[in-house]
């Protein structure tokens, strides 16, 4: 008997201290991301959970849409520079870049041209994509920045904007 | 001393004048600039931007004359409507030629893309211009200021399958 009562106390202990430390999945600073599951241009999906431990850049972009276009140099350089960074939440810098396009050929066609490395996915659905609703996407471009722990710490930062914020996080 | 005073007076009021008279132009560039890029260039009047509520009510009445309806843009979303491809490329601008070229001029044609807000959407201009040239006089373009998601897709307008 005590044991179980011992037990229950430890399951509510530790129920509490989860209610404690866990973020709530959001849109807003400090939540935690929303889960993103989307095929690559391989055809295999990916999780946007299985990037935990690096800082992330979720890229909601398009090929049709010039400004994205335009900021892709931009995003190649930092993806070059902070690849291998150690940040004060996270190990590496990767890119999720999800883009919302209706047709493969344009996106496979741009992603080989410039050289894109970084994740590429995409449910072809344009905005009709189910991920534009949950992350209440106004206007493209626009991106999220989240930590090791897939929290959020910062929306639509672009130009030296970004990589300030970036530089705020990297491990002294 | 009284003359220095004076001509250096006439100086500081000559340099003020023309100070003045340069923001004067400038201005009124800037202006005409503005006004030539938000009106003036654009291939339709401000009576064929065809409100988003209105044209779902037809759409969405069986009862009702329905417009003929093109998507110019990446993917046909408006219920009904037949996808024609972006008009910024010359295969489906006369793709959307060759649909067009039997029709009455009389139809009610509209147009839409919604990638974009129209300051930026390589493929309206295109499209309202063809539409003009091939003599059309009841054609309109779905107003789509920001892009079909905000203005189409989450006001729960009808879309298709």
């Amino acid at each position: 008997m005590r044991i179980f009562a011992l037990a229950f106390a430890l399951l509510l202990l530790g129920g509490s201290t989860y209610t404690l430390t866990a973020q709530p999945t959001g849109l807003e600073r400090g939540n935690m991301a929303p889960e993103i599951k989307l095929p690559s241009l391989k055809g295999d999906t990916i999780a946007l959970s299985a990037l935990k431990g690096k800082f992330v850049l979720i890229d909601f972009w398009g090929t049709w849409c010039a400004p994205c276009v335009e900021e892709q140099s931009e995003l190649a350089r930092l993806y070059k520079k902070y690849k291998q960074t150690s940040f004060t939440n996270g190990t590496g810098f990767e890119i999720y870049g999800v883009a919302m396009e209706a047709k493969k050929p344009n996106w496979e066609i741009f992603v080989a041209k410039n050289n894109i490395s970084w994740i590429q996915v995409s449910d072809l659905k344009f905005w009709r994509s189910p991920v534009a609703k949950t992350y209440n996407i106004q206007e493209l471009p626009f991106n999220v920045l989240i930590d090791g722990k897939g929290v959020i710490v910062a929306k639509n930062l672009h130009g030296p904007d970004l990589e300030k914020e970036i530089g705020r996080y990297l491990r002294k | 001393m009284v003359h220095n005073l004076l001509f250096y007076t006439n100086y500081q009021m000559k340099t003020k004048i023309l100070t003045f008279l340069f923001i004067a132009v400038a201005m009124s560039v800037f202006a005409a600039t503005e006004f030539s890029c938000q009106g003036q260039s654009d291939p339709w009047t401000p009576q064929q931007l065809l409100a988003p509520a209105d044209i779902a009510k037809v759409l969405n009445d069986p009862n009702s004359p329905q417009p003929i309806v093109y998507c110019i843009g990446m993917q046909a979303i408006v219920k009904g409507s037949i996808d024609i491809g972006p008009a910024m490329k010359e295969e489906n601008l006369n793709k959307l030629k060759q649909k067009l070229i039997n029709l009455p001029k009389k139809s009610q044609i509209v147009v839409y893309c919604g990638c974009c807000p129209f300051s930026r959407c390589p493929n309206v201009r295109p499209a309202m211009e063809l539409l003009k040239s091939m003599q059309f006089t009841n054609y309109k373009l779905l107003n789509l200021p920001q892009n079909i998601k905000v203005d189409w897709i989450d006001k729960g307008y009808p879309m298709s399958e």
